[in-house]
């Protein structure tokens, strides 16, 4: 009788042992996921704020023509964005010509002293620094989930499972200064 | 460039070269917790089987009944209504989503970068420039700052500040440090309550002949009962320095830059408070910043947080 227990327990604690770390991917998985979905809803945000901030620029800088031209492309070039990479890309984008906008913004001393302009640049500036927040947290969630598909034992699983590597973010180098925004 | 600093597991303090497991802190908060519930529980029984004795031994049983119901009562209230008490102590109003926008703004960055939920928003009209944070558990948690705060740092730096307080969420600080207010108010309470009706009451009975026994039992019952807020203190002194140094290392893990904390620092501890206002005791150890320190230097055991020029040199050298 006994070492039927003993084969029995053996196999009992397997099992669990498997289920722990099929789980474990599964929720790093689905932290990678969350992340990715906290970043989308800021891009998202962005995106809805540029036709409101192209209107008020507009009428005190109405002839800076390229800068609206830009906000416009690289607009557009988000809505058509499919998967990360290319969200990511358009993000950059966007967030270039936002940086030239507000830099000729400050040639315009009616503009900046404009309450509206002052809301919208805040929204904004905070906008960039929860991308910037949120895709750490992304990155962080993709080296742990990384490591458990790489490192055994989840690396016998990620083949069964059809788990890939996923893929870091890219973080400008300007983005993770605090944006100057003076009250 | 591509950032790959995991968040850390643990985190080493500069000076002792001691790793500290931030797993096994926030385990340690929660038992701390526990230990603290427990003391109350034991106090409470203690104290009412010595006032028993002095009055009506043959009631004990009652008496202590009543203790463990009160002291069951009490730590439901500091776990549950802790983070209440506290706001309220200091007076905080919960911000405004559009005069304070970009505090909100800042607070929720932080808590994306931490992947905790969003605490609540809380603003003090004070011109003394400090935070804390509050709660039982990340879910349940708050964080506090001063108009004097809002006023004083840039942006930078009050992402330092609201991510050291966040670093007080993750880790747990809170629900230990909160319980630990809201027991060590009570005490202070009873206490008051005690030495008052004592003076009330040693007019009127003068027998001698229980009188030795009853003045022995009185002396332990005022000792206990001065003493245990003063030992709840010291008990989280004990704790506290080294918690504000993980707060700050957090913190810069969290901004992945440890510039905007210095300079915030740097600048309360240039700040001097030339006003008036009151300062509660009970919440002292809560704050980001003694706030006793900007009147006088407060130094040794009874110091809540280790000098702001400390914390510098310290951040400064990860």
């Amino acid at each position: 009788m006994l070492p039927l227990f003993i084969i029995l327990g053996i196999g009992v604690g397997i099992v669990l042992v498997l289920i722990s770390v099929y789980n474990k991917i599964i929720r790093l998985e689905n932290r990678v996921d969350n992340a990715w979905g906290q970043i989308d809803v800021q891009l998202k945000k962005r995106n809805d704020l540029i036709p409101n901030l192209v209107e008020t620029v507009k009428g005190y800088a109405s002839h800076e023509k390229g800068i609206f031209e830009d906000l416009a492309k690289s607009r557009q070039a988000m809505m058509n964005a499919k998967g990360k990479e290319e969200s990511v890309g358009a993000a950059n984008m966007m967030q270039g010509a936002l940086g030239r906008l507000f830099a000729i913004a400050e040639n315009y001393p009616d503009l900046k002293a404009s309450e509206n302009f002052s809301v919208l640049q805040e929204e904004l500036s905070s906008i960039e620094n929860k991308i910037a927040y949120s895709r750490q947290f992304y990155n962080d969630a993709v080296l742990q989930y990384n490591n458990a598909i790489e490192t055994f034992p989840g690396a016998a699983f990620a083949g069964p499972m059809n788990k890939k590597e996923q893929v870091y973010l890219e973080i400008p180098e300007t983005e993770r200064q605090a944006p100057k925004v003076s009250f | 460039m591509i950032k790959k600093t995991e968040y850390p597991r643990y985190i080493t303090d500069t000076k002792t070269t001691q790793k500290i497991d931030l797993l096994a802190w926030k385990a340690a908060n929660i038992r701390y917790s526990y230990i603290l519930g427990f003391f109350v529980f034991v106090l409470f029984i203690v104290i009412a089987y010595l006032i028993a004795i002095v009055s009506s031994p043959e009631l004990a049983i009652f008496y202590i009944a009543i203790a463990m119901f009160l002291a069951i009562g009490q730590n439901i209230v500091a776990y549950w209504f802790g983070d209440d008490i506290a706001l309220k102590v200091a007076k905080a109003r919960p911000a405004n989503k559009d005069e304070e926008r970009y505090l909100v703004n800042i607070t929720e960055a932080i808590s994306f970068g931490t992947g905790l939920p969003m605490p609540k928003i809380y603003v003090m009209d004070s011109a003394l420039p400090n935070a804390f944070a509050t709660g039982r558990n990340p879910k349940h948690s708050a964080i506090a700052v001063s108009t004097g705060l809002l006023e004083l740092l840039d942006r930078q730096e009050l992402e330092g500040v609201i991510a050291h307080e966040m670093s007080h969420i993750k880790n747990y600080d809170i629900l230990f440090l909160t319980m630990l207010a809201a027991t060590v108010g009570a005490l202070v309470i009873m206490r008051d309550l005690f030495m008052r009706s004592l003076r009330y009451g040693s007019r009127r009975s003068n027998k001698s002949d229980k009188g030795q026994i009853e003045a022995v039992v009185y002396l332990i019952l005022i000792v206990l009962l001065i003493l245990s807020p003063i030992l709840g203190s010291l008990l989280h002194l004990a704790v506290s320095r080294r918690r504000e140094y993980l707060a700050d290392a957090t913190a810069v893990y969290i901004t992945r830059n440890p510039d905007g904390l210095i300079s915030a620092l740097e600048k309360l501890a240039n700040f001097k408070d030339t006003s008036n206002e009151p300062i509660n005791d009970g919440i002292r150890h809560l704050y980001f910043a003694d706030p006793k320190s900007f009147r006088r230097q407060i130094k040794g055991a009874f110091a809540t947080h280790p000098p702001i020029e400390e914390r510098i040199a310290r951040l400064k050298s990860i």
